[in-house]
């Protein structure tokens, strides 16, 4: 085992699972438990990925890997990203625009968290080393980004920044499912204004605004699941209506169907004004149409 | 039993004059869900928005037995040229 002292900040070490497939099930693998002495060094074979002329060293040690690797400059596109980094296990380190290190991960899709880094802190992705891990079980890809930091802390001193302990920069956070909106205060309670402006309130007053069947977490309708995907995948702060709510959202159906002139559900409304259903949203997704109205 | 492929079908031909329109029954046989192609000169300077309420008025009698209709396209007679070509375009290519 590498005799890198790491106890002053080992504490705060932990390798984060990044997988921007299972953001819920990420598990946080803590540096203490997964890491103790007794487990027998394993061979790890690290890959370095390289479509053309595949190359596989075996690290008895890792430690000299970090340095041997290459430095990939971070493609900008999405499909960039599926040439140039695999979509496999193992560990990355991303490198701002001096070459300074600044975070070391594991992943089980490498190229979808450099990705998720990107998308969330450009500035800081510049660059990026790889290394896939075959066979990656959980103790391996542990061993791997170990052997990584250590031969980082042991050459700079230093933990990289968003590695160090209290950095949430890197941590994909869990999506935060907001809770469905509810236009009532359920279904006996007397209305003191109509149900259509109180419609009109809330879609005046959130700038997206999807009346959908079932809860956002548990769409009840195919249609109503895609768009949920949609504005999802485009990362879109929306609010959410359950039509089907019969004690908090009564008659609302009906009403909506009135208030919108639009028979079905479900309903997107972006500033106020109806955009339109699962057909019409999909389609401005298709050609792109969607990030300008709305981020606007 | 809902609506018939046929229904739809006469209903949107005698109100949109549509110069191409193809129905899909993706019910299954029971005739409540449709996916729809329209061309049509009246989508001329409409929003997708109000294509699509024009195909849902059209066919306001039929929706009330049909549960679900897809609007794969509605798009002017220009549009669908330009569509037409480009497909070929690239599967010429």
């Amino acid at each position: 085992m590498a005799a890198v002292s790491l106890s002053p900040v080992q504490a705060s070490l932990s390798p984060r699972l990044l997988s921007s497939h299972t953001p819920q099930s990420t598990p946080n693998l803590s540096f203490h438990s997964l890491s103790k002495p007794s487990i027998p060094f394993p061979s790890i074979s690290l890959k370095l990925y390289n479509p053309i002329r595949p190359c596989s060293l075996i690290i008895a040690a890792a430690v000299k890997n970090l340095a041997e690797t290459d430095l990939v400059a971070v493609p900008l596109t999405a499909d960039e990203f599926s040439k140039k980094l695999p979509s496999k296990s193992g560990v990355y380190a991303v490198y701002d625009k001096n070459d300074d290190l600044q975070f070391i991960g594991i992943s089980r899709n490498i190229g979808a968290s450099v990705f998720s880094h990107l998308k969330s802190v450009p500035d800081l992705c510049s660059f990026v080393k790889f290394g896939v891990v075959d066979e990656p079980d959980r103790e391996s890809l542990t061993q791997a980004w170990k052997s990584w930091m250590e031969e980082h802390i042991k050459t700079t001193g230093k933990v990289p920044p968003g590695n160090q302990s209290g950095n949430a920069t890197w941590i994909r956070q869990p999506p935060k499912k907001k809770p469905d909106l509810r236009l009532t205060p359920g279904r006996h309670v007397q209305l003191t204004v109509p149900l259509e402006e109180l419609i009109g309130k809330l879609v005046k007053e959130n700038r997206v605004v999807a009346f959908i069947k079932g809860s956002r977490s548990a769409p009840l309708c195919g249609f109503s699941q895609r768009v949920i995907g949609i504005l999802e995948s485009q990362g879109i702060d929306y609010e959410s209506v359950d039509v089907l709510d019969e004690e908090y959202n009564y008659g609302l159906r009906e009403t909506l169907k009135k208030y919108s002139n639009w028979p079905t559900f479900p309903q997107i409304f972006v500033n106020g004004e109806l955009i339109g259903g699962c057909d019409i949203l999909t389609s401005m997704d298709e050609k792109g149409e969607l990030a300008g109205l709305l981020k606007k | 039993m809902g609506v018939t492929k046929e229904q739809v079908e006469s209903t949107l031909k005698s109100k949109l004059n549509p110069s191409h329109l193809e129905i899909i029954d993706t019910s299954g046989g029971c005739g409540a869900s449709f996916a729809i192609e329209i061309v049509s000169e009246q989508f001329e300077g409409k929003r997708l928005l109000e294509r699509h309420r024009l195909v849902n008025a059209a066919l306001e009698e039929e929706m009330k037995q049909i549960h679900a209709l897809s609007i794969k396209k509605a798009v002017t007679p220009g549009q669908w040229k330009q569509q037409l070509e480009s497909e070929k375009s690239t599967s010429a290519a």
